[in-house]
């Protein structure tokens, strides 16, 4: 008898992507893309509008047919089997996917049938969700008396009513207030830790992506660059010096000697600073803080690297 | 599997029609309208033919009007659901993408059988629907012609990007529809071009079935064989469904309406 070899257990990719391109007409929107997303990571998928979030987003979750490569979600082939991948994926489209006219629970018990659940079962789960989002006490209201953030609560109740092992979150706070965009992410942090489903985040709040495992950048359909966004923020340095000046050519050429090169975007400059101690920039702002308009000292965070990565700059300081 | 989601989609337009009022008052004032004043009207003029009053002969025209404008309306709402949130449900769930016409054309036809049913009964109260029907023709007659109506919409609404022209297709399809029909006189006696226009609508062989069973077959009013009448409804609805699941599920039909969908530009 020959013991079986040990192998290592395979766990496949959440979400795996290789080579995806779409094009319309002559316009490429996803130019060769490639993922690979392990089960139960919280992955932000980040870039300026246009740059071919949403479309990829639908490649992956069966919508739209990629023009070459190929999706797995949950290790079924998308193009092959999509009825059988939207089983696995949960999908909160940027624009909301609720019937107006119907109360909450209504809307619920119709995309719980979508999913053959038992009104029984999705009732279950409704509750349950609707606790954990603070709306219990809105279950006969019609969905148009909703506030939107409320209706964009709904909507991810809506796309994880039937648990699924992948949910696509499409710019889930775009439109919101800032306290419904803390709220968002509360809930979602909530249910991140209690089902422990993997979560591909789309948004151009690039702050908002900070908790996230991993993030990738995309600019014209292209990834360009990729990391852990506590790690890739360390890297830009400890601190970020904005600058503004009447003249910023004559202070770039007396700052940039002593603290390495610097990105101009409009009238500010911005230098990236590696110490924790701040007594040299102290010292520089003695000596040329009477020709600045304003000079601010702050946290780096993912909007800095976002704009060091498409100034093409390296990012290791 | 499949059962669930349908019912969802059937359910969803029970509860829209229960609450839009106007829409079910409207669709039981129409055919009471037509048949106590145009058919009073026009019944003093011809009188008796063929045995049965002008009245009785639009019994099955007015049931048939009925189902026409229930079921093409509630059809034609899936182009308005082409921009909601209701086909973005849809399209993410886990069935194939024809299901979701053949729901539409389901739920569309139970609307219009459901006001097609409470029509009867108000028939029958004021004494235009009587013994000598024959319910159980009748019923079948509601399911096949309800499914043929509703596919008349569906069709429409798969050639249509928007309801903003509601009136052309008013005046373009359903108004041609019940007109160049059997609704409101016999094809048989029409001039030979609109005879021959009324013989391919399969709308005409919708009240024609109507007629069968609420008209003393005696009468000799209808048109067509019972067969035929099937025949064509049932055939004419399989080509509507089958076509407009085409046109839904085919790419360049379908990327458009995703791009409406999220409000994707490019």
């Amino acid at each position: 008898m020959i013991a079986p070899a040990i192998s290592e257990p395979v766990s496949p990719a959440a979400i795996s992507a290789v080579g995806l391109v779409k094009r319309y007409g002559s316009v490429t929107a996803v130019d060769g893309l490639d993922l690979e997303i392990p089960a139960g990571q919280f992955f932000g998928l980040l870039g300026p509008n246009g740059s071919g979030k949403t479309t990829t987003i639908h490649m992956l979750a069966t919508l739209v047919k990629p023009s070459a490569g190929h999706v797995r979600i949950a290790d079924v082939d998308v193009s092959r089997h999509p009825v059988q991948a939207r089983r696995n994926i949960g999908l909160v489209f940027q624009e909301s996917a609720l019937d107006r006219t119907l109360t909450v629970r209504e809307n619920l018990r119709f995309a719980g049938r979508l999913y053959n659940l038992a009104p029984k079962v999705s009732d279950q789960r409704s509750a349950e969700l609707l606790e954990l989002f603070e709306m219990t006490d809105r279950r006969d209201k019609p969905v148009a008396t909703l506030s939107g953030g409320m209706r964009r609560a709904l909507d991810i109740v809506r796309g994880v009513l039937h648990e699924p092992r992948v949910l696509f979150l499409d710019e889930p706070t775009i439109g919101l207030d800032l306290p419904n965009r803390r709220r968002i992410w509360r809930f979602i942090e909530g249910l991140r830790a209690r089902t422990g489903m993997t979560v591909l985040l789309t948004t151009h709040y690039l702050e908002e992506a900070y908790p996230c495992d991993r993030v990738v950048f995309v600019r014209k359909g292209k990834l360009v660059e990729e990391g852990n966004p506590q790690q890739l923020v360390a890297n830009l340095g400890k601190h970020i010096l904005e600058v503004e000046a009447s003249d910023l050519d004559a202070l770039r050429a007396h700052l940039e000697p002593k603290l390495g090169e610097c990105l101009v975007d409009g009238e500010i400059a911005f230098f990236r600073y590696a110490e924790e101690d701040l007594t040299t920039l102290a010292g520089l702002q003695a000596e040329v803080g009477d020709k600045t308009t304003a000079w601010r000292v702050r946290q780096p965070n993912l909007n800095d690297v976002f704009m060091w990565i498409s100034a093409g700059k390296a990012l290791k300081s | 599997m499949i059962a669930r989601p349908i019912y969802a989609v059937l359910e969803r337009e029970v509860l829209r029609m229960l609450r839009q009022k106007t829409r079910l008052v409207s669709a039981m004032v129409r055919p009471l309208i037509w048949l106590f004043v145009i058919g009073a009207g026009f019944g003093t003029v011809i009188g008796e033919s063929r045995g049965i009053s002008y009245q009785s002969f639009l019994v099955a025209g007015v049931i048939g009007m009925t189902m026409l404008f229930g079921a093409m309306l509630a059809a034609l709402t899936t182009v308005y659901d082409k921009e909601s949130g209701v086909m973005r449900m849809m399209i993410i769930a886990p069935l194939p993408h024809y299901w979701i016409v053949i729901a539409k054309v389901l739920s569309a036809a139970l609307a219009a059988i459901l006001q097609a049913l409470i029509l009867i009964v108000l028939l029958a109260l004021l004494g235009y629907i009587g013994s000598n029907t024959n319910f159980v023709l009748l019923a079948a007659g509601l399911v096949v012609t309800s499914l043929a109506c509703a596919g008349i919409g569906i069709l429409t609404a798969s050639f249509t990007r928007s309801l903003d022209n509601f009136a052309a297709i008013m005046n373009f399809v359903i108004f041609p529809v019940f007109f160049l029909s059997g609704s409101l006189y016999p094809v048989h006696d029409l001039p030979e071009a609109l005879r021959w226009v009324a013989s391919v609508n399969p709308y005409t062989y919708g009240v024609d079935l109507l007629r069968h069973a609420t008209v003393n077959p005696q009468a000799m009013a209808a048109d067509f064989a019972l067969p035929t009448d099937f025949a064509v409804l049932i055939g004419f609805t399989l080509v509507a469904v089958a076509v407009a699941s085409w046109r839904f599920s085919r790419e360049s039909a379908y990327e458009p309406m995703i791009h409406i969908l999220t409000g994707k530009k490019s």
